[in-house]
């Protein structure tokens, strides 16, 4: 967040904060290892609870996100106003998102005055989303929300996407109240006979009904301690959730358009596919110009697109290309969790960094393929980014064992 | 899980134990061993009642002969539902682990109300119709009658159990109230007269207070209960004013007027059976000659429960001579209804002292202490001579009766107090005699007396040394058990001053102030918006709750409260309270959220439990002191300070605090529950009020959370509910507030519970 230090508040204007509170003295009255051991047990159970094992994931996500404008969100405790700072991290999770799960669709709505508001309708275009983020950062916010509102406009918007899809809902909560028309617990049925997963973050506090939406819905509910603790929760939304079980494991139908944009030299197979034509992605603006050469065209109807993934619009087939199936591959097969170990007296530095371990460090990590040990930072690297064990690859009897 | 406690094998129904569920096993391990009363204070939702009932289990199978009976006297029906569960998950759990069918007979009692199975007479709502209605088909005379008539109805169900249901004790295992209406329907006996029946050989019996405390029921149905009993008063922060309520009489006028019909009915009966029956009234009056002998040789073999009512004196003398024949008793009973009518035709307030109107009904009416005394004996046995199935007639008759009788059995500990007016109206004559016993201590004597060990325990008993001063007993054990927590989730925290710094305070002098309501007014509003769901308030009366409520309405309080809570209100009315208790729990089940507003002592600070999300805070407006201009509590207090050497102050903080701490109990009920406790009232802080919470609430009460400002009070409260609603498992509690039985074995934990143990 750049911007944050222009509309910081001044330090009086902010709540009182007990920051000594949090610190605790160990048996020899030092703070040091306490806040070590804080720290890393805080990485630790977030490393845990991304090891969900093989189990089947919902890959093809259709995602509505609600974000709450009633009028607390005008409300200081994030900086610089929580409605902003939800805002800012959303353009983060947005890209984040369809970085993970490129198949995916995701629409925005927001709630305020008892009322829903569609903000974008579900598209895999990201472009389109943070630009519709940027211009909410001057709605106002007023009035309550109202929860069930919202979740009927987005579950009227997702009844109808393919059954092989993970169906979600994620609700940004600021408010400790919902208004609502009628009974809550009629759409949290609904919800659940049509499959739909409804996880919420709370901004403030725990409030019931988010709850036993969240519980019944099989999704999750979490509320936030501060902006740093809210961008993680948001971030734990971007990895694809397992699939809720009654889905069938199905054929999907998609398109690999071919050619690549930047190749001008006339090798392609056919003339017709790099003619200049209008993108249907831009067919709608005032500002559409005709495309040149570059571009992708669907295989089974030949309508042009300049950016990939994306549904046709004209016969509805998924446009992908063959790198973004290949980002999502490794949600399928997440590497196993490193085991945790004492101090082992044989290892003097971490595999993967090379990072000498001294005493401060009570624990490493090692993993079971291998064995290999890996410092607890690596660990965590390998784990959220790299998604895969060097050790493993860089043997070439596990490497064989793995492609097998 | 098996336990060794203290040498004793305990059979806990769980896999898991709280470590003061331990403490206090041990502790209550100690008072039965040395036979003796104790008093427990333990914190809601820790397990109170599974642990009272292993152990005591535990210890009837270890020491049959040393302890025969569990008797289990909680508040309500609902409580006592809860208890029969408890039991039933405990007997199960024996039945598992022994391997074999347990001989242990465990029973729920209620009124007939509650138990009747007749057709008819259990569609009946009210409880003195239900009595009456199974008087008029059940009474000895009725069933004669029946004998010899067939058109005379009786109940199926009674004459079954009559007939079989004696010779065939009830077979083991737990009955609460539907299995024994169950039981009863299938063997069509009466459940109610069958679970008297069997409380006498019944191991565990479950009932309400007024079955051992009110001297008028506990005479008919806990008189034969041994002496090698435990008793345990669950809930019993109130003991001493049940114990008060069941001793005193409240004569109104209309209950004189209705006395003067029953006696003429009386009246025509006796005169009717003299032309029919004379013969039965003679019986009566060689019966009422020879005395209540058996009673008397009831009392020394150590038989029964003593009554305070019957004393001792009436059980060794005849009934006296100018009461013994029917018409002169009636003759008798007219004068004391009209002397009593006389003394209501008061202009101004009287107080009196028992003897001073004996002496006045002795110089007025010329009626002695001797015949007075005997009224009530004199009346149940005219009643039953005369065969009146109808006894909801004669209620007044009977509560005038009792007061006869007590007037002239005790001389201290009780005073006489005539209102020709109520406070509130005091254009309106509306005479009232009180009849008030100021001395807690005389019906729950005989309790303390006749079992070996009174357990009396509750959530909320602090400060633990007052009620064994007002109940006049010595307890063998004292202690207070805290709750070990795994994370800090009770809040509690004392707001002072509102953000004008003006100080906050239900004190006589400032309660009218506008700040001050205004300032109250801005703490809730505030709170509103930052706390979740439910939020519960207590004010200190009724009277206080719509002065204030109105000059919120006026400052434009209640819109803004609107926008984030709906609000709902307690009522005198009982049907009104329990509307807006459902709409309250709708509203926070919804998500909406809702703020109750109620009154200390009233229904929902005593009975209603506010768990979870029902009651995620509670706001004590001021310090709920009783009234302190009636008349009746000043003459208590007086009694108390020449009796007791208890200071007025201090029995008054002590009876606030108890109940300041009660309503704040409400919102806490288990260790994944929290809730945040603001005290609204600058005199909370002092040392005398904040040394009387219980120790539970007093160990989380940190001494920067006592002056606060409202501002200061929610940011607290921001930060606390976010800690709160971060993932909390099962696993964050073990070890730490959650043991298994490894955990407790080990020799840190056993070093700690020894230590909480000394502590204390």
């Amino acid at each position: 967040m750049a911007d944050e230090d222009e509309t910081k508040e001044y330090r009086w204007e902010s709540g009182y904060e007990k920051t000594w509170e949090a610190i605790k003295e160990d048996d020899d009255g030092l703070l040091e290892s306490n806040v070590a051991d804080l720290v890393a047990r805080a990485k630790r159970k977030r490393a845990a609870l991304k090891a969900t094992g093989a189990i089947q994931l919902g890959m093809m996500r259709h995602l509505f996100v609600v974000v709450d404008a009633s009028a607390c969100m005008f409300l200081q405790d994030l900086k610089p106003t929580r409605f902003l700072c939800v805002l800012k991290l959303l353009e983060v999770f947005v890209h984040e998102f369809f970085d993970l799960n490129p198949i995916s669709q995701l629409g925005i709505l927001t709630t305020k005055m008892k009322r829903s508001e569609q903000i974008t309708v579900l598209a895999g275009n990201q472009k389109k989303h943070i630009e519709a983020l940027q211009h909410l950062k001057d709605l106002s916010c007023e009035g309550e929300p109202s929860l069930q509102n919202s979740l009927e406009r987005a579950m009227n918007g997702l009844k109808n996407m393919p059954a092989h899809s993970s169906r979600e809902i994620l609700v940004l909560f600021g408010s400790l109240t919902t208004c609502d028309p009628g009974d809550i617990q009629k759409t949290i049925k609904s919800l659940k006979d049509n499959n739909i997963r409804v996880s919420i973050i709370g901004l403030a506090a725990e409030v019931r009904i988010c709850r036993e939406i969240a519980k019944k819905t099989g999704g999750t509910y979490n509320v936030l301690i501060d902006d740093h603790h809210l961008k993680e929760l948001i971030l734990s939304q971007v990895q694809p959730p397992a699939v809720a079980g009654s889905i069938e494991a199905s054929l999907v139908k998609m398109g690999f358009p071919g050619g690549t944009p930047t190749l001008n030299d006339g090798t392609s197979d056919s003339s017709a596919d790099h003619a200049p034509a209008y993108c249907l992605c831009h067919i709608d603006s005032e500002t559409s110009s005709l495309m040149g050469p570059n571009g992708y065209n669907c295989p089974q109807c030949g309508s042009r697109y300049c950016e990939l993934p994306v549904e046709c619009k004209q016969c509805g087939l998924t446009l992908v290309s063959a790198p973004h199936l290949a980002r999502s591959y490794h949600h399928l097969f997440p590497i196993k969790p490193f085991v945790e170990r004492a101090q082992v007296p044989d290892a003097t530095h971490c595999f993967a960094c090379a990072k000498l371990f001294v005493e401060a460090e009570t624990n490493v990590y090692e993993c079971e393929n291998c064995n290999q040990i890996v410092c607890l930072d690596c660990d965590l690297f390998i784990r959220e980014t790299l998604h895969t064990c060097p050790g493993c690859a860089s043997d070439p009897v596990t490497a064989q064992m793995k492609t097998n | 899980m098996k336990l060794n406690v203290d040498g004793l094998l305990v059979y806990f129904p769980y896999d898991y134990i709280y470590p003061e569920q331990f403490s206090y096993m041990l502790e209550l391990k100690r008072a039965l061993d040395a036979k003796g009363h104790c008093l427990l204070e333990m914190p809601s939702g820790t397990g109170k009642t599974t642990t009272l009932l292993s152990l005591i289990v535990a210890y009837m199978k270890a020491h049959p002969l040393d302890l025969t009976k569990l008797v289990y006297c909680s508040r309500t029906v609902p409580e006592i539902e809860k208890v029969m569960e408890e039991l039933r998950k405990l007997m199960n759990y024996y039945e598992k682990e022994m391997g074999m069918e347990q001989n242990i007979l465990g029973l729920a009692l209620s009124s007939r109300k509650n138990l009747c199975i007749h057709p008819s007479v259990s569609k009946e709502r009210e409880g003195k119709v239900v009595d009456g209605r199974c008087y008029s088909l059940t009474a000895s005379f009725v069933r004669a009658r029946h004998a010899a008539d067939d058109a005379v109805p009786i109940c199926d169900f009674y004459e079954g159990f009559d007939a079989h249901g004696k010779e065939f004790p009830l077979p083991p295992g737990v009955y609460n109230l539907d299995d024994l209406k169950e039981y009863g329907q299938m063997k069509r006996w009466c459940p109610y007269f069958l679970a008297r029946h069997t409380i006498i050989h019944a191991n565990i019996v479950v009932y309400s207070y007024h079955y051992l405390l009110d001297p008028k029921i506990a005479e008919v149905v806990s008189k034969e209960i041994s002496k090698t009993s435990v008793v345990v008063f669950d809930e019993a922060h109130n003991i001493d004013n049940v114990c008060i309520d069941s001793m005193s009489v409240k004569i109104t006028k209309r209950l004189l007027d209705k006395c003067s019909n029953s006696i003429t009915i009386l009246e025509t009966t006796i005169s009717n059976m003299k032309e029919n029956d004379s013969k039965r009234l003679e019986k009566e009056y060689k019966r009422l000659v020879e005395g209540l002998r058996d009673a008397t040789i009831a009392r020394e073999t150590d038989m029964a429960l003593v009554n305070p009512v019957l004393p001792s004196e009436v059980l060794e003398e005849a009934v006296p001579g100018t009461i013994r024949t029917a018409e002169h008793f009636i003759a008798f009973l007219k004068r004391v209804v009209e002397y009593i009518k006389t003394r209501l035709r008061v202009q101004q307030v009287v107080q009196e002292s028992p003897a001073g109107f004996l002496r006045d009904i002795h110089t007025k009416v010329c009626i002695d202490r001797k015949p007075l005394r005997f009224t009530a004996e004199r009346l149940a046995s005219l009643i039953r001579t005369l065969e009146i199935s109808d006894l909801t007639d004669f209620s007044p008759l009977v509560t005038v009766s009792h007061f006869a009788t007590l007037v002239s059995t005790y001389t201290k500990g009780f005073t006489i107090i005539i209102e020709p007016f109520e406070d509130r109206a005091p254009t309106v004559s509306n005479p009232i005699l009180y009849f008030s016993c100021l001395d807690s201590s005389i019906a729950i004597k005989p309790v303390f007396n006749r079992f070996q060990t009174v357990v009396i325990t509750s959530g909320t008993l602090s400060p633990l040394d007052m009620y064994p001063k007002i109940l006049d007993f010595h307890p063998v054990i004292m202690t207070s058990f805290t709750m070990t927590l795994a994370r800090p989730c009770i809040l509690p925290m004392i707001v002072s001053k509102g953000n004008d710094q003006v100080a906050m305070s239900s004190r006589y002098e400032t309660r009218e102030d506008t700040a001050v309501i205004r300032n109250y007014g801005n703490l809730l509003v505030e709170v509103a918006a930052a706390v979740p769901d439910g939020i519960v308030c207590f004010f200190t009366s009724y009277l206080y709750l719509e002065t204030i409520v109105s000059s919120w309405y006026d400052q434009g309080i209640i819109d803004q409260l609107q926008r984030h809570k709906l609000l709902f209100i307690e009522t005198q009315d009982a049907a009104e309270t329990s509307l807006a208790l459902i709409n309250y729990i709708k509203a926070c089940d919804n998500g909406r959220g809702a703020v109750l507003l109620s009154v200390a002592r009233g229904k929902v600070s005593e009975g209603i439990d506010f768990d979870h999300h029902l009651g995620r805070a509670v706001l004590m407006f001021g310090i709920p002191y009783v009234y302190t201009q009636s008349r009746i509590l000043r003459a208590r207090l007086e009694y108390l300070r020449d009796q007791f050497q208890i200071r007025e102050n201090d029995f008054l903080t002590f009876d606030a605090m108890r109940h300041a701490a009660q309503c704040l109990g409400r919102c806490m009920r288990g260790k994944t529950d929290y809730g945040i406790m603001v005290l609204a009232d600058k005199r909370f802080s002092r040392a005398d009020k904040r040394s009387k919470l219980p120790k539970w609430i007093q160990e989380h009460l940190k001494d920067t959370n006592c002056n606060l400002s409202t501002e200061e009070c929610v940011q607290i409260c921001k930060r606390w509910l976010r800690q709160m609603a971060q993932p909390f498992s099962r696993e964050d509690q073990l070890g730490i507030s959650l043991l298994t039985l490894e955990q407790l074995q080990s020799e840190e934990m056993q070093k700690k519970i020894q230590q909480r143990a000394q502590g204390v």
